[in-house]
């Protein structure tokens, strides 16, 4: 139940592939992500839930990575931006992203980009008020969100 | 130590041994929030989240059954107006889908949606140990002063139980559409046996009742005149600070329009009576 010193070996799935590696106990997902695996996709900014920038998927479900420790994510399946595409073969997100022209420094946009993800699975056609809920825990500073909502509506209509 | 129990049995022997030398780890939408502020964290950790029927709701005997892993994500869907537009408020969906219930009673920050929402149901909360067993706290009695609660050191908040017979009704007032904290936040309860309860957040140091005015309905019923009266003896009830969010005044006034307000739906709702949801 317990491993007995202040690091963790965690055991889980990233992007499809399996971790092992030890880890400290109190370490963010986010920082494991960064730092320890070099998937620098996810963005830290805020580190309280607030701008979604770190989003990440976590067995199906969008999870903020700067706010779970590392030896919760044991046995589970996570998500990364990295993770979407396929080879040479952006994922419909990305795809959609690039046309709308969703992004401008583009800090927030794998983020954004995951929530939308996790969003779409669930929800494929997704009604005004899903889409907010699905979508109200990430912010971009840059573009408005007139360009980032039509890539996710793009997608949308290609979900499969 | 980070301890990652499989059962409550494991849970409760870790935390009756530890006591409070071992944080509760839920979602960790608050203690993680924390540990990034400071930059160091809990020595030891007690992570809940992979014990078995953890997230768990389930109705029984007329009664809602939450286990204290039970997220927001999954409170936005129960059908329990309060408490599921209460849950629906709460940060985005990522901190809905990892925010528990225990969660929000263990922070006991006066500006706990659900427990505002629970507040106005007289929801029950089972604090358990390992040997001594568990014990029911109606949620009156649970908050003790600011983040200060009736939960021992050595035990775990297991479950959230209310009667499902609540007609309920619920608000906050807040800057924001999205990522909310609340300003004031009401909630308010008809149970069919005639009881009345108004509940605020972000009034007082605890989620709290307004007695006065819910004996005044009580008394009463959902009269025009009630409604003008409880309102305004509601903002007599509230002790609300100055802060970077709001005013005190603005917030005591925010708590009369929202008794008014809450009360006069579920007047129209109920034609004044209440009555079991149906739902």
């Amino acid at each position: 139940m317990a491993q007995l010193e202040t690091t963790w070996r965690l055991q889980c799935t990233v992007n499809g592939g399996p971790v092992d590696c030890e880890v400290p106990q109190d370490q963010t997902l986010l920082d494991f992500l960064r730092i320890g695996i070099g998937l620098t996709g996810s963005k830290g900014s805020c580190l309280e839930g607030e701008c979604g920038s770190c989003t990440v998927i976590v067995d199906g479900q969008a999870v903020n990575s700067c706010l779970v420790l590392c030896p919760q994510m044991q046995g589970r399946r996570i998500t990364t931006i990295e993770g979407l595409a396929c080879g040479e073969k952006l994922h419909v997100l990305q795809e959609t992203f690039l046309d709308a022209g969703a992004a401008q420094c583009g800090y927030c946009t794998p983020g954004l980009i995951m929530a939308a993800k996790a969003l779409l699975d669930e929800t494929p056609n997704p009604t005004e008020q899903e889409f907010f809920e699905g979508m109200e825990g990430n912010i971009c500073r840059c573009t408005g969100y007139a360009s980032i909502c039509e890539a996710i509506r793009a997608a949308a209509r290609q979900w499969q | 130590m980070f301890f990652q129990p499989k059962t409550i049995d494991e849970a409760l022997a870790v935390r009756a041994k530890m006591g409070a030398d071992a944080t509760p780890l839920g979602g960790g939408t608050d203690i993680v929030v924390a540990l990034n502020r400071v930059g160091s964290g809990a020595k030891n950790y007690l992570d809940l989240t992979h014990v078995v029927g953890y997230p768990d709701v389930q109705r029984e005997n007329g009664e809602w059954v939450l286990s204290a892993g039970a997220t927001f994500t999954r409170l936005g869907k129960l059908p329990v107006r309060a408490l599921a537009e209460a849950s629906m408020t709460v940060g985005g969906a990522a901190i809905r889908n990892c925010g528990t219930i225990a969660g929000n009673l263990g922070t006991a920050s006066p500006a706990g949606d659900g427990c505002v929402a629970l507040m106005a149901m007289d929801a029950r909360i089972a604090l358990r140990h390992a040997t001594r067993g568990e014990r029911i706290i109606p949620i009156a009695e649970y908050f003790t002063g600011f983040r200060k609660t009736a939960l021992l050191a050595d035990e775990l908040i297991t479950q959230v139980r209310f009667d499902a017979d609540w007609r309920t009704a619920w608000y906050k007032v807040g800057k924001r559409g999205s990522i909310n904290i609340s300003l004031v936040c009401c909630a308010v309860g008809l149970s069919p046996r005639g009881d009345v309860r108004i509940a605020f957040g972000c009034v007082a140091p605890i989620v709290m009742r307004a007695r006065k005015a819910e004996a005044i309905v009580e008394k009463h019923g959902l009269s025009p005149v009630a409604i003008d009266e409880a309102a305004e003896v509601a903002m007599t009830e509230v002790a609300p600070i100055d802060d970077h969010r709001a005013s005190a005044a603005y917030r005591r006034a925010m708590c009369g329009v929202l008794t008014r307000r809450l009360l006069n739906q579920l007047q129209k709702e109920t034609g004044g009576r209440a009555s079991a949801p149906a739902a």
